[in-house]
């Protein structure tokens, strides 16, 4: 390599590394703004409210005040998160976090709300007689929520895959059970069935252990949701046990008998009833939850309301 | 003598002078709210509101208040997903606030500026309409708030991963009581 390209390159170089940091150096010019407007509860503008606005990571605060129509602007900020509050007398102040990104403009409009002692003509939450357990918030409670949801979701989405494997095995079923079938008819009948009841296991699962939540009372569909599962919960355990037993006489070279003559008809009840389990949460209330109580009084379970142990707290995350 | 009199009187009836002109109750309530879903219409009945309000030199501002459990849509899985979603443990109650002139207060229709704490977010409606009857000392006021819920920053529920429609229109039917 001779000077002249020694010397191109270094200039090369040179000019790589100045434009590799001149864009992280650009992002931290101070060219972002953030506007709004701060108002009252009616939607008023509230004049000469104090806005101040707070980089959250240096910590470095800038204040500005509304004009006669509750506007302000801030200028000349370093893109990044911030904590906007704005105060103004008799009002409880008010913090909202945004993020402003490089020469963007961010609008934070904020509502404030007349301080209690602003004005004696207001009723309060405390006059109207609630128990403060009524109107205070339970974090654990919403946790036990949170969770409930989750894990029901992740049933309702399991229970929609199981029906694939489901119809699967059924519809392979009319082909494993006859004089003329082969074994591959049977162990592809017998593997679907297995990823059938497995998948099902774990749809079960996140209902019977989705948490409880106090007090709650099953109303509406889901009660006959609950019901099919005393249908198919049975008819999932009974009917691999069947299958396994009509599976080994067939391959015995006999002709299934005895109980495991049951497991085609165990298992069209069993799919049945997990269907209509299905539909059951996708109708609308009232129609399903008679048919419930007709079912449940048939079934003997019209006296329970409360949780059980098959079914766990709710069977579906219903809208 | 008369001055130190005076000021005495002026003091004693100081609680009189700011005390509020009238007072309404609300004496009972129907609040019900819609979903609408592809596969569900749905709706929630609370009848476990209370409010007041207070007039004083023409303006009477009222507060409603409603715990959010109390909303039944017949389905107790519906109520627990609906609790869950706009965290209604953390947040419980329902509040609205309004701020009427006394003067329009009376049978017909009435236009109210309503701000709405919900859900951990709040929400103003404008020129809300309201039907007021009258019967007695009662007014009974019926109407619709046009609430959505993206005002309250909600996820919409979904059934079968299917989201509900965005609105969820709250029916109105409460009965005040005027105490003078």
């Amino acid at each position: 390599m001779n000077s002249k390209a020694a010397r191109f390159y270094s200039a090369l170089l040179v000019c790589l590394i100045w434009l590799a940091c001149a864009g992280p150096a650009a992002a931290q010019i101070a060219s972002a703004t953030i506007t709004g407007k701060v108002t009252d509860s009616s939607g008023a503008a509230v004049a000469n409210a104090t806005v101040t606005i707070k980089n959250s990571a240096s910590g470095e605060a800038v204040e500005a005040q509304t004009d006669a129509s509750g506007a302000y602007a801030v200028k000349n900020l370093v893109p990044g998160d911030y904590d906007v509050s704005a105060s103004a007398p008799g009002f409880a102040a008010k913090t909202a976090q945004v993020t402003v990104r490089q020469s963007a403009t961010q609008n934070v409009d904020l509502s404030l709300e007349k301080s209690a002692s602003s004005s004696s003509a207001e009723p309060s939450l405390s006059q109207l007689g609630f128990p403060s357990s009524e109107t205070q918030g339970n974090p654990e409670l919403q946790a036990r929520l949170n969770k409930r949801t989750r894990m029901l979701q992740i049933h309702q989405r399991l229970g929609l895959i199981t029906t694939a494997p489901l119809i699967a095995t059924v519809i392979t079923g009319a082909f494993a059970g006859g004089r003329s079938t082969s074994s591959t008819d049977r162990n592809i009948h017998m593997a679907l069935g297995t990823a059938t009841a497995g998948l099902y296991l774990a749809t079960a699962y996140y209902a019977i252990f989705a948490p409880k939540i106090p007090g709650t009372r099953a109303e509406g569909n889901v009660r006959f949701h609950r019901a099919m599962a005393w249908i198919h919960g049975p008819g999932m355990i009974l009917t691999p046990i069947l299958g396994a037993m009509a599976y080994q006489q067939r391959s015995r070279g006999e002709r299934v008998h005895g109980i495991a003559k049951l497991h085609g008809q165990v298992a069209i009840i069993t799919a049945a009833a997990y269907g209509a389990a299905i539909l059951s949460v996708s109708l609308k209330s009232g129609k399903v939850s008679r048919s419930a109580h007709k079912v449940a009084a048939a079934l003997g379970l019209e006296h329970s309301h409360a949780d059980n142990a098959l079914t766990g707290d709710d069977a579906s995350a219903n809208p | 003598m008369k001055i130190k009199l005076a000021v005495l009187v002026l003091i004693l009836a100081l609680p009189a002078l700011v005390r509020a002109d009238s007072q309404w109750m609300l004496e009972k309530s129907t609040l019900t709210y819609h979903i609408s879903h592809p596969l569900h219409e749905a709706e929630g009945v609370s009848h476990q509101a209370r409010g007041k309000g207070i007039c004083q030199a023409g303006q009477c501002n009222f507060l409603i208040a409603v715990p959010v459990k109390s909303f039944n849509s017949g389905d107790s899985n519906r109520d627990l997903h609906m609790l869950e979603v706009v965290r209604g443990a953390q947040f419980p109650m329902v509040v609205v606030r309004t701020e009427v002139p006394e003067a329009e207060i009376k049978p017909g229709t009435i236009h109210a500026d309503l701000e709405i704490q919900f859900a951990g977010q709040t929400a103003n409606y404008k020129q809300v309409s309201f039907q007021v009857t009258a019967q007695g000392d009662e007014m009974t006021l019926t109407g619709t708030i046009p609430a959505t819920v993206s005002d309250f920053k909600i996820p919409p529920p979904k059934l079968l991963m299917i989201p509900i429609k965005n609105e969820i229109p709250v029916d109105v039917n409460m009965t005040w009581k005027q105490e003078k």
